[in-house]
């Protein structure tokens, strides 16, 4: 009877335990778990919140509107309209109540879905009365003229275009091909998902692509940081590096280009040179980059941008080595990665955060948020960005990149033409920026299987840019 | 004491006050009808309270008040879901406290001489875990329900009080091991018919209450142990055996994969439960539509959506508390076999919230059972009190 009791007071006590566990993982669950799973896109209850107020306005920068909510004549119910459809379906992603939100639209659906008339204090402000339950507008960085003109230029290629401003970051143009019109996402979606160009993917930050030559700007910039006197040396370039085991690496089209320096290497793209600049850099090429935010996660507001890879190669890899000082190996960037590049080498060797957000408006129209532009950092001195910014301006004068100019602007730019797996055909790569004094604005062009850069992701530039200027 | 439970009692009266005036505001104009449930909540706890009092003294009335408070939060919620069956709770509530009240007040006594019924509680055993084998129809996948004339009921309730009267009676003077075949046997029986019937959260609470009721017996947790194994064993069988075994399982695992199809019912609990949060979204704010079985099995879920984490912890320590007085009442009490009945009961109750809440919160594999006192359900409220009855019973001291 005693061993009973005593095992009624155990059981007691183990009994409490599992009380006491499930309740911490009630807490657990609700408090840690629970906001992650609030906002997954089947949770039907945040469209029903959702759904009390008329979602804000996203506009351009010039107050174009660019994505409204609507009113369906027939049901009264509320559909998201895009404007642009597919030009700036990827910058603006989509908000369907079947297939989810994405892009700027996720980002800032907090603001977009607010329901601020409803609180007690405009309820005060209103003088008591029902005020119509509108979400805030966002105003985004995007210039649709710029955007339509990157989109067309595109033309039925794959690929992507950037545009920056250069002092601010703010993204003026971004655009991924091939696109889709979200307003049609129940018609398309099965072939959307299905497609093997995987349409939905935003290629400007999550597109990864060897960045082939456009790479030499950062190898040129780490050879300036880490070699002394490697601007005024000179190079014998045979048209061919030996890498050693039957490798070599020759330039892109065959050339010899005989006694070169860094900035004729530059301009006319010798991989020969670069190559070797790959090997005497070693890691100093790896830290190099990871300055400028390869392998890191950048700091930006309204898109959320893949990392960009340079891997760390063993001492003895000279090939691979060799490889990466021209950007390819295992190098892999995004669209956005390489516009931040030329956008650093033009603002003095200081990154600019990324942003798509100018300025949100509540339902009364006032501001009520303002984004500053932010620095990611000073990734390189203002006198090497100066010093490469003068040999992009020769690219593109009298280098590779001359099918970029544009008359009476001075671009600058990069050229490059990145060997890929999938095809034969390379990427035909730009960044650039322009005017060479005072720089605006900065691009990065890919076009994919477009051949060599000097020509289709050039002429692209040269397009968008003409836009900018002579609008 | 006395004052301190006549502070408790006002504060449940002061939570019904505000329940009820929060259910009749949400209607527009406002609706007299939650004022009549208020009315008659309150004259159940005094009546009932009261009667404790004056008959028995020396009874635990705390027990009665944490299964009020309970039931309180279960009407109000149903209320608010549909009046409906707000009502139809209410008076299986009054049927509860009546067949509780009839227990307590005719019952002699003295429980240990129905230790010599080993055999007619052998027989319920057997009969209402079986019944719905052959006589039941199907809801919602398992099929345990049956319906005899005008009244539908799960015969497995009835089932598992016979079995804990059994076991107590079974094991109240075990001494060789030769004793423990028969119950055993009756256990096995029993948890084969769940698994047949697919109320696996029956069979769960059957294990569990078993097990723990041969430990308090035997002391050896040796048995404990190959219990565990068996029930390994036989789980691995039957995962292998039945398809609605691996899909739980399955579904448990990651639900994510299978939102709109299988995960769709737990999906919906843990979104209502993940978008309470702290303090909830509200009375009537919440979207409990989208929760399936929203009065029964995940009434929990609901409850959290609307009243928050808060209320969903009051009901978990709630219930904590009922099972600590009961197993205090069985700590108090003089022979062998009300100490195993009143222990039995109490880890039955227990396991009950434990099993169904960890399951609508993904804590462990889903099972379908009721909150005890909160869900929507006669059979399972009338067990309840009916269990209630004998812990209150035992608690008052036999001789």
């Amino acid at each position: 009877m005693d061993n009973l009791t005593n095992n009624i007071k155990r059981i007691m006590i183990i009994f409490l335990i599992v009380f006491f566990v499930l309740i911490s993982y009630l807490a657990y669950f609700t408090l840690v778990k629970g906001p992650e799973i609030v906002t997954r896109p089947d949770n039907r209850r945040m469209w029903d919140i959702r759904n009390k107020v008329v979602r804000g306005t996203i506009y351009d920068r010039t107050g174009k509107e660019l994505s409204v909510s609507e009113k369906k004549s027939s049901s009264g119910e509320y559909k998201r309209v895009y404007k642009g459809g597919a030009v700036t379906a990827h910058a603006l992603g989509y908000y369907d109540p079947q297939y989810g939100i994405t892009g700027l639209e996720n980002l800032y659906d907090s603001y977009l879905s607010s329901n601020i008339s409803a609180s007690l204090m405009a309820w005060i402000g209103n003088g008591f009365k029902e005020v119509n339950k509108k979400g805030d507008d966002v105003y985004s960085t995007l210039d649709y003229q710029l955007q339509k003109t990157a989109y067309d230029a595109l033309g039925s290629s794959n690929g992507s275009v950037v545009v920056l401003k250069v002092d601010t970051g703010e993204i003026l143009a971004m655009v991924s091909k091939p696109a889709y019109d979200p307003n049609n996402l129940n018609k398309n979606w099965e072939t959307l998902v299905k497609s093997k160009n995987v349409p939905l993917l935003n290629r400007s930050v999550s597109g990864l692509y060897p960045p082939g030559s456009t790479f030499k700007v950062v190898t040129a910039v780490s050879a300036l940081e880490n070699i002394k006197g490697i601007k005024n040396e000179t190079f014998n370039d045979k048209g061919k590096l030996n890498l050693g085991g039957g490798y070599t690496l020759s330039n892109d089209h065959g050339e010899v280009l005989g006694k070169i320096n860094l900035e004729k290497a530059l301009v006319k793209s010798s991989n020969v040179f670069f190559g070797n600049l790959g090997i005497r850099l070693e890691n100093d090429l790896y830290k190099t980059a990871q300055d400028f935010r390869f392998n890191k996660d950048i700091p930006s507001d309204g898109i959320i941008i893949d990392k960009s890879r340079f891997p760390k190669y063993k001492s003895y890899e000279k090939g691979n080595m060799a490889q990466s000082g021209i950007g390819q190996a295992e190098v892999l960037a995004t669209p956005m990665q390489m516009a931040l590049v030329a956008q650093t080498i033009a603002n003095n060797g200081v990154m600019m955060k990324p942003t798509l957000v100018n300025k949100i408006t509540d339902y009364n129209g006032s501001i009520i948020h303002t984004l500053k532009s932010s620095e990611v950092g000073q990734i390189t001195s203002a006198e090497y960005a100066s010093e490469i910014r003068k040999y992009m301006r020769d690219v593109v004068s009298k280098g590779t990149g001359t099918r970029a100019q544009v008359s009476g602007i001075q671009v600058c730019g990069k050229t490059g033409t990145a060997q890929h797996i999938e095809s034969k055909t390379p990427h035909s790569w730009f960044i650039g920026f322009a005017p060479y004094k005072n720089p605006q604005i900065a691009i990065a062009v890919i076009v994919e299987e477009g051949g060599y850069g000097g020509v289709a992701a050039a002429k692209i530039s040269q397009k968008v840019m003409s836009k900018h200027f002579y609008k | 004491m006395t004052k301190k439970l006549r502070i408790f009692q006002l504060l449940i009266y002061v939570f019904l006050f505000f329940g009820f005036l929060n259910l009749g505001v949400l209607k527009k104009p406002f609706d007299p009808k939650a004022g009549i449930f208020f009315g008659i909540m309150i004259v159940i706890i005094a009546l009932t309270t009261w009667i404790l009092k004056r008959f028995y003294p020396m009874g635990d009335r705390i027990i009665f008040l944490l299964a009020i408070l309970l039931c309180s939060i279960g009407i109000i919620m149903l209320y608010r879901l549909n009046i409906d069956l707000a009502t139809k709770q209410l008076v299986w509530l009054l049927l509860g406290i009546l067949a509780f009240l009839f227990v307590v007040l005719f019952l002699k006594r003295g429980l240990a001489k129905f230790a010599r019924l080993k055999y007619l509680f052998l027989a319920g055993t057997i009969m209402f875990m079986s019944m719905a084998t052959f006589i039941g129809y199907e809801i919602l996948g398992a099929k345990n329900w049956v319906k005899i004339g005008p009244v539908s009921f799960q015969p497995s309730e009835f089932g598992k009080i016979f079995l804990i009267l059994y076991l107590a009676s079974a094991l109240s003077n075990v001494d060789t091991r030769k004793k423990l075949m028969e119950p055993g046997i009756v256990i096995s029986i029993s948890l084969g018919f769940m698994v047949i019937q697919r109320d696996l959260g029956t069979a769960l609470i059957i294990f569990a209450v078993s097990v723990t009721m041969v430990y308090l017996a035997t002391s050896k947790k040796l048995y404990v142990l190959i219990s565990l194994g068996l029930f390994a064993a036989g789980g691995a069988a039957s995962y292998a055996m039945f398809d609605h075994i691996k899909r739980r399982i399955m579904i448990w695992h990651n639900p994510w994969p299978y939102v709109y199809n299988e995960s769709y019912q737990l999906v919906q609990s843990m979104y209502a439960i993940a978008t309470g949060g702290l303090f909830g979204r509200g009375l009537g704010m919440g979207h409990p539509g989208y929760v399936a079985v929203n009065e029964s099995d995940f009434i929990f879920s609901v409850i959290c959506e609307e009243m928050g984490l808060l209320m969903g912890f009051a009901i978990l320590i709630l219930h904590f508390l009922l099972f600590y007085r009961s197993i205090r009442s069985a700590i108090h009490a003089e022979n062998n076999f009300s100490k195993l009945l009143t222990a039995g009961l109490s880890v039955m109750i227990a396991t009950q919230t434990l099993v169904i809440v960890g399951g609508v919160t993904g804590f462990i594999p889903l099972t379908g059972i009721t909150l005890p006192f909160v869900s929507s359900g006669g059979t399972s409220l009338l067990i309840s009190f009916l269990s209630l009855s004998i812990i209150q019973k035992v608690s008052e001291g036999e001789d």
